[in-house]
Formats: C-alpha cells, sequence, structure tokens
C-alpha cells in the first residue's frame, strides 16, 4: 500500500518536498493547546506536554528552568515514527505551553504547576511535564492524588541519584531534597507502591536515608542495580507500582544517568545508568501499556554538551510513547510503503 | 576558638558558623536546619569541608588526623598539554557538592579519619627538582604525623617525589620492609629518561623503581591502551618481570579480577604501598577533563569498584594525577575525581570498621 500525503512524514522526503520542519517550538511540533483550552479534552491525542521552567527548588547548580525549552528544540530533531515499535508518535501528543512563572515567588509557582497538572488529569490526559528541578514532582504528583480523591491508589516511581528524603532542608519543605518526603506523605500512594531507583554517591544524608527506612520507601541503590542488573531490579520495581494501582507516576530525575551520559544535569553523579539501559527501564515500564503521569527533571542545557543529554532526554519519553502505542496494538499498517515505492517484480 | 582546643581535631564548619549556628555535631551529614542549604556556595575551600591543618609532623599529630589531603598544583613535568595545576582546585570544590557522608557504608568521612586539609605544596617557577623535592617532603610530613596521604596532583610526574616521600619514610622508620607500587594508568609511563629529563610524567614507574625499599615484585601496572606507549615503556615493564594488565584484559576478565591481582601482588611481602591513579585510566566519556584524555578506558562504575576494591586493602598514599578542570564538561571529570576518594575513604572504614581497627 503506497502512502497518501498525510503519510509522508514517516518517510524520506520525495523529491520536491521539504522536511517536515515546524514553524514553532512545541514538542514534537505538536499544536499548542493551552490547558484551560476547550480543545484540551476534545483533542485526540492521549499526551499533554507541559514546560514547567522552574528553579527555585533547587539547592544545588541552577540552569534547568530552560530544561523545558531545550527538550522541544531536540523533539523537533528527531521524527514521530519509531521504527522498533512501528509505531507514529504524531497526533499522540499536544503541547500546553510552558506553566507561566513567576519570579521570586515559588509558592504561587507550585500551584500553578499543580493546577496545570489538574486540569490536564481532569481532561483525561497524560500529562508529560519537563522541569525544571526535581521539585516540581511535589505539585504534580499531589494533583495526581488528588485527581484519584480517595480509595482510589496511585503508584509511584522515582529513578534518580539521590533520595531526595530531607524532612526538611534549612527550615524549607518543598524543595527538590525534599520531594520524596512529601511524595512518601500523599494520602493515596501505599509504600507497597513506591519505588526509588539508583541513589548513589555523597549527597544523601544520614536522616535522608533515616526517614526513607522509617517510612519503608523501598530505594534500589546503584550498587543493588550493578549487583542484580537493570531487568531484574525493573521487574520488581514496576511490580510494585503497577500491580493493584489505579494510576501510576513516573519521575526521571535526569542524574539517574551516569554523567557521562548526560552531562547536561544539574546535580551530575558518576556511577549511574548508561543510556542503553535506561532504554531497558523505558521497555519495562512500557510493557504495562499505561502510564498516568510523566516527569522529566533537571535538564541543564547550559551545561550540556552538543544538546546530547536533551536528546537522550526525548528519547526516553518517546521510547515510553512509543511502546505503549505498541501495546495498545496501534501500529502502523506493514503494507505501507513510501509513495511512489515499486517492487521490481 | 580557644587555645586549649586549638591541637586537638575539630571540626568547624564556617558556614555553621555565625549568629544562625546549627546545633548538634552531626550538623554536617544531616539536612541542614539554617544554614548551608544552598550547596552553590562553596565558602572557604578545603577538600571535603575538613579543617586545615599545617603541614607540619607535630601539628598532624596533635589534632589526630588520619588523612592528610595534599594538593600539588604543578604541571612542569608534563610532556603533554598543562592545565593539571588546578587539580586540587576541581576536587576541592567538587567535593563542596557533598556531604561527608556515605550512605553505602553509613559512614561519616570526615569524624572517622579525622581528615585534614594540608593546604597546597608550594610550586618553585623553573625549578622543578626543588618543586618536587617539597612535594617529597610534604608527603615525608604527613606520615610522620601518622596520617595516610590523599595526594591530588598535577601532572603524573607526582607520583616521583611521592613514592620518593613514602621510600624516605618506610627507611626511617621501618629500614627492613619493602613497600609496593601500583601505576594505574592509560599509558606505561616507563621512560628511562625524556629527551635527558628524568622526572616528567613519562618516568613515574622508572623513578619508583629505583627507590631502595621498592622491589619489580611488588610492582605492577594496570589499564594501559592506545598509543602514546612507546617501546621501551613497555621494555622497562617486561624486562624488569613486572605484570601489565592492558585495558583489553580488564574488560575481558573484569575490575574485581585484575584490580585484586595488583593489590595482592603490591601488598606480598610488603608494609606500604603507594597508588599512584592517573586520570586518563578512565574513558575520556567520563574523565574530558584530563590533560591526556584516551578512548577504550574504564567507566565510572569500573573506576568506582576499582576505590571501593582499594578500600579493602588500604593504601598509604592514594595519589590521584592529571585532573585538569580547565578541559571539563560540566565538572563531571572532578566529582567522578572526587566521588573515587570518597568511594575509597568509605570502603576503608567499611573494612576498618569490619576488622574492629580504628583508621
Amino acid at each position: 500500500m503506497n502512502a497518501s500525503a498525510e503519510h509522508n512524514h514517516l518517510f524520506s522526503p520525495l523529491e520536491g518536498e521539504d522536511t517536515d520542519h515546524s514553524s514553532h517550538i512545541s514538542f514534537m511540533g505538536a499544536p499548542f493547546v493551552p490547558v484551560d483550552s476547550d480543545d484540551l479534552s476534545s483533542n485526540k491525542a492521549p499526551y499533554v506536554f507541559i514546560g514547567a521552567p522552574f528553579d527555585e527548588g533547587n539547592v544545588g547548580k541552577p540552569g534547568c528552568e530552560d530544561g523545558a525549552r531545550e527538550f522541544r528544540v531536540a523533539s523537533l530533531g528527531i521524527p514521530s515514527y519509531w521504527f522498533e515499535f512501528n509505531v507514529d508518535l504524531k497526533g499522540e501528543v499536544v503541547d500546553a505551553g510552558d506553566v507561566s512563572m513567576p519570579r521570586v515567588n515559588p509558592d504561587v509557582a507550585r500551584e500553578r504547576i499543580y493546577n496545570a497538572v489538574r486540569k490536564v488529569l481532569a481532561a483525561g490526559k497524560i500529562p508529560i511535564i519537563c522541569g525544571g528541578d526535581r521539585s516540581i514532582s511535589i505539585p504534580a504528583a499531589k494533583a495526581l492524588s488528588d485527581h484519584l480523591g480517595v480509595g482510589k491508589k496511585m503508584g509511584y516511581m522515582h529513578l534518580g541519584a539521590h533520595l531526595d528524603m530531607a524532612d526538611r532542608w534549612a527550615g524549607e519543605t518543598h524543595l527538590s531534597t525534599n520531594a520524596m518526603a512529601r511524595i512518601t506523605e500523599l494520602r493515596n500512594l501505599d509504600m507497597a507502591n513506591c519505588a526509588h531507583i539508583g541513589a548513589r554517591n555523597a549527597f544523601n544524608s544520614k536522616d535522608q536515608v533515616e526517614l526513607a527506612k522509617n517510612r519503608h520507601m523501598r530505594f534500589y541503590p546503584m550498587m543493588e542495580v550493578l549487583d542484580r542488573g537493570i531487568d531484574d531490579v525493573m521487574d520488581e520495581a514496576v511490580s510494585r507500582v503497577w500491580d493493584g494501582t489505579d494510576a501510576q507516576y513516573l519521575s526521571v530525575n535526569l542524574n539517574i544517568l551516569d554523567s557521562s551520559a548526560a552531562p547536561g544535569v544539574t546535580f551530575t553523579e558518576s556511577g549511574g545508568l548508561n543510556s542503553r539501559e535506561l532504554i531497558r527501564v523505558a521497555k519495562k515500564i512500557s510493557d504495562r501499556g499505561h502510564i498516568s503521569v510523566i516527569d522529566v527533571t533537571e535538564l541543564c542545557p547550559m551545561t550540556d554538551v552538543a544538546g546530547s543529554t536533551s536528546r537522550t532526554a526525548v528519547t526516553i519519553v518517546q521510547q515510553i510513547m512509543a511502546g505503549i502505542q505498541k501495546v495498545h496494538g496501534k501500529t502502523l499498517d506493514e503494507s505501507l510503503r513510501r509513495s511512489g515505492w515499486r517492487y521490481d517484480d | 576558638m580557644t587555645s586549649s582546643s586549638k591541637n586537638t581535631w575539630t571540626l568547624a564548619p564556617h558556614q555553621h558558623q555565625g549568629p544562625h549556628q546549627e546545633t548538634g555535631e552531626d550538623a554536617h551529614i544531616l539536612s541542614p536546619e539554617k544554614h548551608n542549604g544552598n550547596f552553590k556556595a562553596e565558602g572557604i575551600l578545603t577538600f571535603m569541608g575538613a579543617p586545615y591543618c599545617a603541614p607540619d609532623r607535630h601539628e598532624i599529630r596533635k589534632m589526630g588526623a588520619k588523612i592528610c589531603f595534599l594538593g600539588a598544583p604543578w604541571d612542569q613535568g608534563t610532556i603533554v598539554r598543562t592545565g593539571t595545576s588546578s587539580g586540587p582546585h576541581g576536587i576541592r570544590e567538587a567535593s563542596s557538592q557533598y556531604f561527608s557522608y556515605l550512605f553505602e557504608y553509613d559512614v561519616d568521612l570526615l569524624t572517622f579519619f579525622k581528615v585534614v586539609d594540608c593546604g597546597d605544596i608550594p610550586i618553585v617557577p623553573g625549578n622543578n627538582e626543588l618543586s618536587q623535592q617539597y612535594m617529597c617532603d610534604y608527603v615525608t610530613e604527613c606520615l610522620e604525623g601518622g596520617a595516610k596521604v590523599i595526594l591530588v596532583g598535577g601532572d603524573h610526574s607526582v607520583p616521583i617525589p611521592g613514592a620518593r616521600g613514602l621510600s624516605q619514610y618506610m627507611s626511617r622508620n621501618k629500614p627492613d620492609a619493602s613497600m609496593g607500587y601500583l601505576h594505574v594508568d592509560c599509558h606505561l609511563d616507563a621512560a628511562v629518561d625524556w629527551a635527558g629529563i628524568e622526572i616528567t610524567n613519562a618516568s613515574g614507574a622508572t623513578e619508583t623503581l629505583k627507590m631502595p625499599n621498592v622491589s619489580s615484585k611488588n610492582m605492577a601496572h594496570m589499564g594501559s591502551r592506545n598509543g602514546l606507549n612507546p617501546k621501551d615503556w613497555m621494555d622497562f615493564w617486561v624486562d624488569n618481570d613486572m605484570p601489565i594488565i592492558p585495558m583489553s584484559e580488564v574488560i575481558e576478565r573484569g575490575i574485581e579480577t585484575c584490580g585484586r591481582k595488583i593489590l595482592d601482588r603490591a601488598w606480598n611481602g610488603t608494609e606500604a604501598v603507594y597508588l599512584s591513579w592517573d586520570t586518563d585510566s578512565m574513558d575520556c566519556s567520563i574523565m574530558p577533563g584530563t590533560s591526556c584524555p584516551e578512548s577504550y578506558g574504564l567507566n565510572a562504575r569500573e573506576s568506582i569498584a576499582f576505590a571501593r576494591l582499594v578500600g579493602e586493602y588500604g593504601v598509604d598514599v592514594f595519589e590521584l594525577a592529571e585532573l585538569a578542570p580547565i578541559f571539563d564538561v560540566s565538572d563531571i571529570s572532578a566529582k567522578l575525581a572526587c566521588n573515587l576518594v570518597y568511594q575509597y575513604l568509605g570502603s576503608r572504614a567499611a573494612t576498618l570498621r569490619s576488622q574492629n581497627q580504628a583508621p
């Protein structure tokens, strides 16, 4: 079957045809649909991309407020067709733009992130939130919890180098280092459905380890991942988060990756996952066929090298989207061929 | 600080002082209550936030320090590009991003070892012999003070005076004992001389073998690869019957097996070991910030595994050379270098603790 014009973007451009460049910067060139728009729920796309350019929850080096922008730019260089899955991600996502950030007013900023995520969830869509620092997970996870309401159970998976289990940090309660401490307090998150993967190195203060143990938060430190292998750990962790829950939140701090694989991160850490292992992580998640919220945080373009970290970040999100789409059977017709294609016989 | 406490090891994190004091002796390994919530601040920079101690055997002894950090801001010994003189600053700055607590070992490195920072060794521009003599003397002072040494270069001629410092200490204190020497590096560093000069970063191994208490049966090399290894360097190791474990063998047999092999050799019948570890033993993807980056090296998890292994055995001088922050990318090289020292100390602490030994 030769492709009609609507499928041309799946293939190499035809003679005289321009490469499909988007005229505006959005995630995958997706149409802009604000969270307040009526089109949000009527749109067919299951995913809604939200930028959260927030850097005021960070205790380390700055720079991740530019993360969402570079994430979008990187996505424009990647076609929507994923050959491993034979799926097309075009039309799967709309871009709701960035949450409007008041400067020097973190409380209001967090509230706006919360509201944006609530609205997307209320529209029946899956938010993909790109930070911003890791603290954006706090309002975003609370939004999922409140959206579910009493009686429903959520699962939460975090990938990152730090436990983020500080109950208080210099008196503050909603910084990056507080994220897991706040999220583990959500009323419909049972600790049996929570998993933290990748903790390592010396930015995990003693009180955080103690709180993690006191709350029975299962964390798989990098040493355990190295001993057992990523597949084995992910099989167990995914079961915790997905089995028996009504909704699942995946939080990806890009410092889950080894600093050689992700230099463009605010708080780089050596000894982490390499990118091929992260692809395995994506597969184990997408094999479940559904997810409720994805966040990607700490992308720091100003320390990135050749945009490689941004590109890896986009890849991991698209791998999950494509894998889920395949599980749902939304694959392309196997006989689809480039317009003008002729068989030799 | 009162005069009575002047000579004891006291942790005084400067950012915890002042009108808003952190309380409790464990404040530095806990999430901050009042101060230094901002890890953008490096404050008064010492390695690990350790107190400063004069590089003097009596001062070190009085403070009871068991680990002395020494910086060697030196790149006059290099046959390749310069930039390693900023290595000590790079690793100190990277350490300002970390707690001294390692959850993998449940240990506070700072108080366990009573770590002190003895500052940087003075370097005399244009006088390479005198500069290296200072490096030797500083290492000796720390050892005489009853401490083990973390020596951070500086170009990889640092082991020439560094190992001599350990050798002299051994000659004076244990004249009948011998010491081991390990060279973990991309390069074999075994030039008898380089254009007539014997003290460049091409001659670490050759110079060390000259020392009276060093025998070839306690020397080994690991991590060699690629095209900056002239034939005479190779011949030196082979002719002296000392094993080279090239990178290809590390990949084939694993870092654990290979690391044990060289550590066992270094400790076989010896009473001290000098570890000379060049950052270019690591792959250039994780260690771009070095003066001679090389592909096909140890990745982060392999180098961390080796650091932990060294902690099981212990060494008298743990030297890390060739860190060049000016070529670094997003500080990943400096942070890995820092992490390697931390992982070594963490593993060392766990080992000592399991043997009911004090550092």
